[in-house]
């Protein structure tokens, strides 16, 4: 029984099955607190669990079981069997890009509140009137 | 809450419709997922074995995307420039801040050099083993930060961070435009590079020497956006 | 075996971000969003990608914790 359902869950598209429908359920979650959450810190936070939620989908798509990292090693001494480097190295990048990104929009939200003194999204409604 | 009175019929029928519609899409989808999704990395692992390089997603970065890094480089740049436009303040109130306790004086100045030390290393190695100038740089900015934390006095001068960009910044661009004149493409690679040099630590040609200015760009602008984040709290 | 980590992982991930989204405490949140980062990192470890697991593990746990932490000292009152 519990052999049965090990070998099931490791064939190749129940794997990409597992992340696919796993990185989309963290990405609505993220979704989810962007559209409900009314605090600014939240909606920060949100942002950053869809980003991570994107980066997931992109690794998990790009590995394919039984290959291993793209590195030479003591066991690897040619590069043969080894996952996709390609979305490694974006991610990789997206990484900084996306935490560099997000302390800019914290800064702004910082000045904004020491204009204002608002930190909620439904208060900030100086383009209504 | 009565679900019949509070949602209307036509929202619920519609919702139950599109879920409907979704998962018939996902579940046809998911039934024909190609084994490989990705194909351009083969060639690109083959190509590999020509530059001596251990770490194949090293030559990525720097070598076959490296006009990429560059262009990242400059939006981490921006963000760094705009933190400072909008937190940048014109006293440091170092006066009425609270002296912070013994032990973490202590133990900060105990750390800094090992951390120092480890991020120097990670950015040195990213061609053998796993890091590189990314992370390296934004190790030696957690060192700063630790610094930050503990003691009063420590200051980043500005000098020093500005030479330092200065210098990555376009040395990064003189590297690319050498391989332009010798190699006939911008960042190649005329540096000697052999598979049989593999495993030392010159080996590989320009890609070492290029993830360390990305690391030494990478760890300035980050210690400076610590900086910026950080004065800015101690004047109100 | 793997297939049942990865499973297990997912679900793990997914109940801390809800619970760091739905936390009514700011200082909470933040942590339980450092958790999630952590948690990502496991899954990076499985799909072989290590450094991409190294900048994850130093960003979200470095670096992020302090600019939120900024964050929320500067706006944090919540009404």
């Amino acid at each position: 029984m519990i052999e049965g359902i090990l070998e099931y869950l490791n064939q190749t598209e129940v794997i990409k099955t597992i992340v696919i429908l796993g990185s989309m359920g963290l990405f609505f979650v993220g979704l989810f607190g962007l559209l409900s959450q009314r605090h600014i810190i939240k909606v920060f936070i949100s942002i950053g669990i869809m980003e991570i939620a994107v980066f997931i989908l992109f690794i998990g798509l790009s590995f394919q079981k039984g290959l291993t990292a793209p590195m030479l090693g003591d066991a690897h001494t040619s590069f043969v069997q080894m996952n996709d480097p390609i979305p490694h190295a974006m991610i990789l990048t997206a990484i900084v890009i996306g935490m560099a990104v997000l302390a800019l929009g914290i800064s702004f939200a910082i000045e904004y509140y020491k204009l204002t003194g608002k930190n909620r999204l439904d208060q900030m409604n100086e383009m209504k009137h | 809450m009565n679900i019949k009175r509070d949602i209307s019929t036509t929202t619920l029928s519609s919702f139950t419709l599109s879920a409907f519609f979704v998962l018939t899409v996902l579940s046809i989808l998911l039934q024909n997922i190609p084994q490989k999704l990705f194909s351009a990395g083969d060639s690109l692992l083959k190509l590999n074995s020509d530059q001596g390089v251990a770490n194949a997603v090293t030559t990525v970065v720097v070598y076959f995307r490296g006009f990429d890094t560059l262009g990242e480089i400059a939006v981490l740049f921006i963000a760094s420039f705009g933190i400072g436009l909008m937190l940048t303040s014109q006293t440091h109130g170092d006066k009425n801040k609270v002296k912070s306790n013994f032990m973490l004086q202590l133990g900060a100045r105990l750390l800094f050099p090992i951390i120092i030390l480890f991020g120097v290393y990670v950015m040195t190695f990213g061609h053998l083993s796993v890091g590189g100038g990314f992370q390296g740089g934004v190790i030696i900015a957690s060192a700063v930060l630790l610094m930050f934390v503990s003691s009063n006095h420590f200051h980043l001068s500005h000098r020093v961070v500005e030479v330092l960009e200065t210098f990555a910044g376009i040395s990064y661009v003189m590297i690319g435009l050498i391989g332009l004149i010798v190699v006939d493409s911008f960042l190649g690679n005329f540096l000697p590079h052999n598979i049989s040099q593999l495993g030392l630590l010159l080996s590989g040609g320009i890609v070492p020497i290029i993830y360390i200015i990305i690391g030494i760009k990478v760890g300035s602008e980050m210690s400076l956006i610590v900086q910026n984040m950080l004065q800015r709290s101690d004047n109100d | 075996m793997i297939g049942l980590i990865l499973l297990g992982t997912f679900i793990a991930v997914i109940v801390i971000a809800f619970v760091a989204i739905t936390q009514p405490k700011l200082p909470d949140a933040i942590i339980l969003s450092m958790g999630v980062g952590l948690a990502a990192v496991v899954l990076f470890v499985l799909f072989q990608a290590p450094d991409v697991a190294l900048t994850e593990a130093v960003i979200g746990t470095g670096i992020g914790s302090l600019i939120y932490l900024m964050a929320l000292k500067h706006l944090g009152e919540q009404k």
